[in-house]
């Protein structure tokens, strides 16, 4: 193989090729969204329409309404978030592209990495529009760091668990009625402490970190189980 | 630079390959023909790292597959009969993002250069998905060819290409086996394969029936030696 021996830059660590090939994954999903709009705008669309009707069920009464609204912002990140993976991964499956990646000369865990970033940055895209909402609509303050923290921890966690579920998903007729049935049950771990977190800075008298540390403590295991979990196993999913 | 010695692939109690042995050298041009579940592209994701064979032996460059598969991806491009590209990138994002992949040297000047050898270079900046499928198929080569791999492999290029374009795939395939390229092609168009290849093989039940070089045999002969074979394959399968 001498004569076309391709001319590609020699002796490059494998970080840099593993990190090199991550950035390529993740600018080419952010290049396809910044053209077709598809992903944030079905994902901001459900969400708008999600708490605008459970605003119009619990206008009777706004109490209720404050009440439940934690629960109801992590339900809705959820399934909104099934969509988002559905379409970052069903990508690859239009025109077999992912052949294509799966036959470059790169790690498979930079294919898995670099579909957790984009469809990370989307689904916290999804979620400065839900802040707004949750303002506007049940006058919930989710500015503060700690619940930005909890939410951006949470979409990490969610998203590494749910990119590993979608790529097996993916390849069946009814994927999608199998995502949230099997990536639901696998979020509990990480939603209960979430919202915990999250609940208990709606009301006046907040918090100290203490109360919530545990509850973080939680998230970011999650995170690193998930992770790992992907790291070890996308490149069965991905073969098989 | 290909050597294939006693392949086999099961599907559970499916044996789709039955001892397959295929040599290709360096620099050659060989077509493999057969019917419908013939194995011709199972045998042909097994080459390109992307199925494990059950048993045998496939290696290419002297790299044993699946074991040095990372190494081979370097130097193997695939042409499907999928384009493999993203129909919501422009021609020149989806060579750019191969480009990065490769992680290939000069790859703005590389993309360009692929896009006038393929005749292209003026819809650089329109998304794949306006184009005709010769179009798409003219790109799917440059993308294929743009890491300069020493083999190339084709999966039923022809499908859905009208006089035209078919034309200009064989000029297209011609100069890249004019360069030296070492290319393995599948495919239902006996016509094609046999005017374009140093040497056709028949696939008929998961196994190589019959070998013969374009040269000596005129496409009538070879159009009446396939006929054979495939009718025979098909009152086998009738008997009961």
């Amino acid at each position: 193989m001498s004569e076309h021996t391709p001319l590609t830059r020699a002796s490059e660590s494998e970080s840099k090729v593993f990190l090199t090939a991550v950035w390529a994954i993740v600018w080419k999903d952010l290049r396809i969204e910044q053209h077709t709009r598809q992903t944030i705008s079905v994902m901001v669309m459900f969400s708008v329409v999600t708490v605008i009707m459970f605003n119009f069920a619990l206008e009777a009464n706004l109490d209720a309404a404050r009440n439940v609204a934690t629960g109801l912002l992590w339900a809705t990140i959820l399934l909104a978030g099934t969509l988002g993976l559905n379409r970052s991964l069903a990508i690859e499956r239009e025109n077999q592209t992912i052949d294509a990646l799966l036959m470059a000369p790169i790690p498979r865990n930079a294919i898995y990495l670099g579909k957790v970033i984009s469809v990370t940055l989307f689904t916290l895209a999804l979620e400065v529009v839900l802040i707004l909402l949750f303002i506007v609509f049940f006058d919930k303050p989710l500015w503060r760091p700690v619940v930005l923290l909890v939410l951006v921890l949470g979409t990490i966690g969610y998203v590494a668990a749910g990119v590993i579920v979608t790529s097996m998903t993916i390849q069946t007729r009814s994927r999608e009625v199998l995502l949230p049935v099997l990536l639901l049950p696998l979020s509990l771990p990480l939603v209960l402490p979430s919202a915990t977190a999250v609940a208990l800075y709606m009301f006046p008298q907040q918090p100290v970190w203490g109360e919530v540390q545990s509850a973080v403590s939680i998230i970011i295991i999650y995170d690193l189980l998930m992770l790992t979990a992907g790291f070890l196993t996308y490149h069965f999913v991905v073969e098989s | 630079m290909i050597q294939i010695q006693g392949l086999v692939k099961q599907y559970g109690l499916n044996l789709v390959l039955r001892g397959v042995d295929l040599q290709v050298a360096e620099g050659e041009f060989v077509t493999l023909v057969g019917s419908n579940g013939a194995g011709k592209s199972t045998l042909m994701r097994i080459v390109a790292t992307l199925l494990q064979p059950t048993s045998g032996q496939v290696q290419i460059g002297g790299w044993q597959l699946p074991k040095h598969a990372a190494k081979v991806r370097r130097h193997i491009g695939l042409v499907s009969h999928q384009s493999l590209l993203y129909g919501d990138l422009t021609a020149a994002e989806n060579l750019d993002f191969f480009a990065r992949l490769y992680r290939l040297d000069n790859s703005s000047e590389r993309v360009m250069a692929a896009l006038k050898k393929v005749g292209l270079f003026a819809r650089q900046r329109d998304p794949v998905s306006t184009f005709s499928r010769g179009m798409v198929q003219r790109l799917t080569i440059a993308r294929a060819t743009l890491h300069e791999p020493d083999v190339l492999l084709l999966d039923e290029p022809y499908t859905g290409l009208d006089q035209d374009a078919s034309q200009l795939l064989d000029d297209l395939l011609r100069q890249e086996h004019s360069h030296g390229r070492t290319i393995l092609m599948i495919t239902h168009d006996l016509t094609h394969g046999l005017n374009l290849c140093d040497r056709t093989a028949i696939l008929n039940r998961g196994k190589i029936v019959h070998q013969v070089n374009s040269r000596d045999v005129t496409a009538s002969e070879f159009l009446a030696l396939y006929t054979g074979y495939t009718r025979n394959q098909k009152d086998k399968a009738a008997t009961p």
